[in-house]
C-alpha cells in the first residue's frame, strides 16, 4: 500500500473525499499474493493537481482512462502512479506492430503433456483485477483493438476463441495514452474513444515542474533550476507558435540534460545533446540555440549547477 | 495578423524578438543586425522586452513622431541605449544571465570597432559612439571615454531607470531630444543639426569624394514600419532625407565623377551595353564608367567636385615627387624584378612563324603548291616573339589606401616597368566606387611602354570588388587574346554605399558589405575564372580578414605586411602562377 503518495496527494491539496474514496476501494479490492509484486512503487510522482483529481474520480466510477496529449507529459508517470495509489498490479502493453488479439489475450501453448491456454496481458489483468495501461494505444491495428471493445464496455467479458467467456474482474481498470503533438489531431476511432473517460494531458506548471527537478535533483542550485525551467517553456512557446517543429521540445530532453551536467558535461554540450540537436534541421536548430543563448550560459559545470 | 515573408536572418531576429517579449503574435517595429547581417542578439532581446515591460505600440508611436527628423537615426541609436539601461533593470532579476549577455554585447562592440573598415569609421557619428562607448566600457569594466561635460551629462540622462512605466519612458525620451538636440517631439516640424563629424586629416579628401551617408556601424536598428510613402508591408532600410536618387542628381553625380576622373573612354551606347551586361543582379542600380583620363576640375559642376578633381590632381604631383625622390631604388628594383620574371615568361614566349620552303606543311596553303606551284607551303619558328600572356594588375584605390597613396603608385609603377621590360602586355587598373559608380580607372594600357601614368593613381570612395572584378574582366576580354592574369591589390573587406536588392522572399535592401559582399565578390572570381582568366590577390590588411581573402581566391593569394612589398609579392605571385600553368 502506498502510503507515501496518499500523504503527497493530500499535501497536494486533492479533496478528501476522493482520497476517501480510494481508501474505501483498497479496502474493498484485495491483491492475489502471486500478483502483489506487480503492484508498483513510483520513484517519481506525478505533479498537477487537476488531473490528478479528474483521474481518480473517473477512476472510481468505473471508468477506464485515455491519457492524450504531447510526449512526455507524464502520461506514463500518471498511469503507474494510479496503479500505485490504488494498490493494484499493473499490466503494461506497448502498441508496436506485433500485437494481435492472440498477443494480448492468449495463445495455445503445449506444456510438455498437452496444449493449454498461455493467457496474455489482457487476460490477466482483467481476471485478476488489474490496471491495464494500454500505452500508446493509437499505434494498434484496428484487428488487435477490436477485441478490447467487450472488454472495455458494459459487457465487461472477453470472448477467448475455443474457451470459455469469462468475465473481467470489476476491481480491473484500463489506461490507455496516446500522443499528439500540437499540429496533431486525435486519430484514435471512435468505437474506442467512447468507452473511454479522456483527459488531456496538460503541459506541467511552471511551480509544479520547479518541484519535480528539485525533488528529482535536491541539490541543484535554486535560481538555475528556475532559468531552466523559464527556458522550458520558451521553447514550448515557440514550438507552439509553430516557429520551430515540436520535436526538440519535451520535458524528458531538458531533465535529461541536468543530469548530464550532474555527470560532469558542461550546460552547453548537454542541452546540445538532449534538446538543440533532436532537430535536424540547421536553422532550427539556430533558432532553439538562440532561445537557450538568451538564459543559460554555455559553460556552466556541475559546480555552478548544483551549489545549493 | 498576417506574417510578412521574411529572410532567414529576419525571421531568426524575429525569433529573438518574439521569445523576450513572450509572444507571437505581433510584428515588432525595430529588428537589430550587425552589420554583416547576423541578428544582434542582445537588442533584439531589448526590442522584444519593450513589449514585455513596456508597450511596443505607444513606443513605436512615439519613434515615429520624429520620423521625419533630419538626425532621425542618431535619435534612434541615442534613445535605444536609454531604453536598453531601463529594460536591463527590470529584466535582470528574472533572467540573470543578462548581465553577461551585456557584457558580450559591449566585447563586440569593441571588437567590431576593430574591424572596421577606414571607410566606416569615418562615417560614424561621434556623438553616438562616444555614448555607446561609454555605455559599453561600462559593461564591459573598461576605462570610458574622457567625455566633455554635455556628454557626461547625456551618458547620465541615458540611464533610463528600471522604476519607469511606459509613460515615464517616453517623456524621459521627449525630455533628452529637447535638452540635447532642442528638439520638441511634439512640434514635428522643429529640425535640429546634430553634429556630424568625419574626422581626421585623411578624411578631407574623403568627405569630399563620398556622399555623407549616416550610416551606422555598431547598432543596425532597423525600422520594418511600412513608414511613409512606402508600399504597404515593405520593409526598407530607410535612406537618409534627400538622398534619394532622383535625375537631377543623377546628372549632379555623372559630372562629378567626370570632373574627378575624366571622360569615359567608351562612348554612351558601348558603356550602357557594358552596364545592361555586368549591372545586374547584385549590381542593380549601379554606374560603370571606365576612364583613362585625367580630373578635369575645369569642367566640373560643383564647388565639391571642383575641390576634388584639384584633390587628386595634387596627389598625382606627390605621387610623381615621391618616386623622383626615390628613382634610383626604384631603378634597381626594376632591373631585379624584370630579371627574375624574364626566366619565366620566356617560356610562353611564342615566336611567330615565318613562311619558309622547308619546316612544316601549313595545310591551309597546301594547295599553293600543286595549283600556283608556290614552294612556301611551309612555316617555321621565326626570331620574332610575342608573349601569349598578358597581365592586369587591379589596384583597390578606396579610402583604406588613403595613407599609402605614394608608394602604392610607386610600386605599381615598379611591376608594370618590370613587365614591360620583359614584352608582357601589362595593364593597371585602379577601382573604387562612389556615388553608385564603380570606377575602373585604366592607369596603363597594354600597348604603352610608358607607365607614369600610374602616378594618377589616388584613393577614395568605397569598393565594391565584385562589380570591379568582372569590369576588369570586361577590360581584358576586349583587348587580349591566349592566357590571361589578373592580379588584384586587396584588403578583402568590400563594401560600397549602394546597397543590393534584396534577396528573393525578402523585402530588405541588403548593405554591401559584411559575408555578403564577401560572397559577392567570391562569386565574381568564379565567373571569371570560368571564362579561363587566372585570378590571384596580393592582401594588404587585417588578419581578421584573412578569412575572407580565402572565401574570396581560395588559395591563390600571398600576404603582404607592408605596401613596399607589393611588386616583390605580384612578382612573386607571378611566377607561382606561371609555373602552375605551364604544368
Ligand atoms: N506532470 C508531471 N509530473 C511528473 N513528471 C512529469 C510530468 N510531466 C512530465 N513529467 C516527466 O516527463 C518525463 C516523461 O514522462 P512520461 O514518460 O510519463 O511521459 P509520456 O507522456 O508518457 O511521454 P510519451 O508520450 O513520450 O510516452 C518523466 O521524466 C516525467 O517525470
Ligand atoms: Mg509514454
Amino acid at each position: 500500500m502506498d502510503n507515501d503518495l496518499l500523504a503527497f496527494l493530500e499535501k497536494e491539496g486533492i479533496e478528501k473525499d476522493l482520497l476517501d474514496g480510494v481508501r474505501a476501494y483498497r479496502a474493498e479490492n484485495t491483491v492475489p499474493a502471486a500478483y502483489a509484486k506487480r503492484i508498483p512503487d513510483p520513484d517519481v510522482y506525478y505533479y498537477g493537481k487537476e488531473t490528478w483529481k479528474k483521474a481518480i474520480a473517473a477512476l472510481l466510477c468505473g471508468e477506464n482512462l485515455l491519457l492524450a496529449g504531447p510526449k512526455a507529459t507524464g502520461k506514463n508517470v500518471l498511469a503507474e502512479n494510479l496503479a500505485a495509489l490504488f494498490g493494484r498490479p499493473c499490466w503494461n502493453v506497448s502498441f508496436h506492430i506485433n500485437v494481435d488479439a492472440a498477443y494480448l489475450i492468449g495463445t495455445d501453448t503445449f506444456n510438455g503433456e498437452k496444449v493449454v491456454f498461455r493467457p496474455g496481458p489482457i487476460y490477466l489483468c482483467a481476471t485478476n483485477g488489474g490496471f491495464g495501461v494500454l500505452d500508446e494505444i493509437n499505434m494498434a491495428k484496428n484487428e488487435a483493438l477490436a477485441v478490447l471493445h467487450s472488454t472495455l464496455d458494459f459487457r465487461h467479458s472477453i470472448d477467448v476463441p475455443g474457451y470459455d467467456k469469462i468475465e473481467v474482474n470489476p476491481a480491473a481498470r484500463f489506461i490507455a495514452t496516446m500522443n499528439y503533438g500540437y499540429a496533431g489531431t486525435r486519430d484514435l476511432n471512435e468505437a474506442l474513444t467512447s468507452r473511454f473517460a479522456v483527459l488531456d494531458m496538460p503541459i506541467i506548471a511552471e511551480d509544479d515542474l520547479n518541484r519535480l527537478i528539485r525533488r528529482k535533483y535536491p541539490d541543484i542550485n535554486e535560481q538555475i533550476c528556475g532559468q531552466f525551467v523559464k527556458l522550458f517553456y520558451e521553447l514550448d512557446k515557440k514550438a507552439e507558435s509553430a516557429e520551430i517543429s515540436d520535436r526538440a521540445l519535451d520535458l524528458r530532453g531538458l531533465l535529461d540534460a541536468i543530469g548530464l551536467i550532474k555527470k560532469g558535461l558542461s550546460s552547453g554540450d548537454a542541452l546540445d545533446m538532449c534538446i538543440t540537436n533532436k532537430t535536424f534541421d540547421a536553422y532550427e536548430r539556430k533558432l532553439i540555440h538562440d532561445v537557450i543563448a538568451s538564459r543559460i550560459p554555455q559553460d556552466m559545470n556541475r559546480d555552478i549547477v548544483f551549489s545549493k | 495578423m498576417i506574417k510578412r515573408h521574411y529572410s532567414g536572418e529576419q525571421r531568426r531576429a524575429l525569433n529573438m524578438i518574439w521569445n523576450a517579449a513572450g509572444r507571437y503574435d505581433f510584428d515588432p517595429p525595430f529588428m537589430a543586425f550587425f552589420p554583416n547581417g547576423r541578428p544582434d542578439g542582445y537588442f533584439n532581446m531589448m526590442i522584444g522586452l519593450v513589449d514585455k515591460w513596456l508597450d511596443t505600440e505607444k513606443i513605436e508611436k512615439f519613434f515615429e513622431s520624429y520620423d521625419g527628423a533630419r538626425d532621425r537615426d542618431e535619435y534612434d541609436d541615442l534613445l535605444w541605449l536609454g531604453l536598453e539601461n531601463c529594460l536591463y533593470e527590470k529584466e535582470i532579476g528574472e533572467r540573470p544571465i543578462l548581465k553577461m549577455l551585456r557584457a558580450e554585447r559591449g566585447e563586440r562592440f569593441f571588437k567590431t570597432q576593430q574591424t572596421l573598415s577606414r571607410q566606416q569609421m569615418m562615417l560614424q557619428s561621434m556623438l553616438v559612439y562616444n555614448q555607446q562607448e561609454t555605455r559599453w566600457a561600462r559593461a564591459t569594466g573598461r576605462k570610458p571615454p574622457v567625455l566633455g561635460p554635455r556628454e557626461k551629462k547625456m551618458a547620465q540622462a541615458l540611464l533610463f531607470p528600471g522604476s519607469l512605466d511606459v509613460d515615464g519612458v517616453i517623456s524621459a525620451m521627449k525630455d533628452f531630444l529637447r535638452e540635447f538636440f532642442r528638439f520638441d517631439v511634439e512640434k514635428e516640424a522643429a529640425r535640429v543639426h546634430g553634429p556630424k563629424e568625419v574626422k581626421g586629416a585623411a578624411a578631407k579628401l574623403l568627405g569630399l569624394v563620398m556622399k555623407k551617408e549616416t550610416r551606422r556601424v555598431d547598432v543596425l536598428m532597423v525600422r520594418t514600419g511600412t513608414g511613409t510613402g512606402d508600399r504597404e508591408g515593405s520593409v526598407q532600410l530607410r535612406h537618409n532625407i534627400g538622398e534619394v536618387h532622383n535625375s537631377e542628381k543623377a546628372e549632379e553625380d555623372l559630372s562629378y565623377i567626370k570632373a574627378c576622373f575624366g571622360k569615359s573612354i567608351y562612348n554612351g551606347h558601348d558603356l550602357r551595353a557594358l552596364e545592361n551586361d555586368l549591372c545586374k543582379d547584385n549590381d542593380e542600380g549601379c554606374r560603370l564608367w571606365f576612364t583613362k583620363g585625367e580630373p578635369d576640375p575645369a569642367s566640373a559642376g560643383t564647388k565639391t567636385a571642383v575641390e576634388t578633381a584639384a584633390a587628386a590632381k595634387k596627389q598625382y604631383e606627390k605621387n610623381l615627387a615621391y618616386y623622383k625622390h626615390q628613382a634610383g631604388l626604384v631603378g634597381s628594383s626594376i632591373r631585379r624584378l624584370s630579371a627574375q620574371l624574364d626566366t619565366i615568361f620566356s617560356s610562353f614566349a611564342q615566336p611567330l612563324p615565318e613562311t619558309s620552303k622547308h619546316g612544316t606543311l601549313s595545310p591551309e596553303k597546301a594547295y599553293r603548291l600543286a595549283v600556283l606551284d608556290d614552294p612556301y607551303v611551309f612555316t617555321h619558328p621565326g626570331d620574332e616573339v610575342e608573349n601569349d600572356v598578358s597581365v592586369d594588375i587591379l589596384l583597390d584605390a578606396s579610402a583604406s589606401r588613403m595613407n599609402s597613396q605614394e608608394t602604392i603608385s610607386s610600386q605599381a609603377y615598379i611591376i608594370a616597368k618590370s613587365l614591360v621590360k620583359c614584352h608582357v602586355p601589362v595593364e593597371v587598373l585602379a577601382f573604387r566606387s562612389l556615388r553608385s559608380y564603380t570606377v575602373l580607372q585604366v592607369l596603363k594600357e597594354y600597348k604603352e611602354e610608358d607607365c607614369s601614368g600610374i602616378f594618377h593613381y589616388f584613393a577614395g570612395g568605397w569598393n565594391r570588388d565584385g562589380l570591379a572584378l568582372k569590369a576588369a574582366e570586361s577590360q581584358m576580354e576586349q583587348n587580349r587574346h591566349g592566357r590571361r592574369i589578373l592580379m588584384i591589390l586587396t584588403d578583402a573587406s568590400p563594401n560600397d554605399s549602394t546597397r543590393m536588392p534584396p534577396e528573393q522572399g525578402s523585402v530588405f535592401m541588403r548593405e554591401y558589405e559584411g559575408a555578403a559582399a564577401v560572397e559577392d565578390t567570391a562569386d565574381a572570381v568564379k565567373k571569371i575564372r570560368a571564362d579561363g582568366v587566372r585570378v590571384a590577390a596580393v592582401f594588404l590588411g587585417a588578419t581578421t580578414n584573412l578569412e575572407n581573402v580565402h572565401i574570396i581566391y581560395g588559395k591563390e593569394f600571398v600576404r603582404i605586411q607592408k605596401i613596399e612589398q607589393l611588386a616583390v609579392a605580384i612578382s612573386n605571385l607571378l611566377t607561382m602562377t606561371l609555373r602552375e600553368m605551364r604544368n
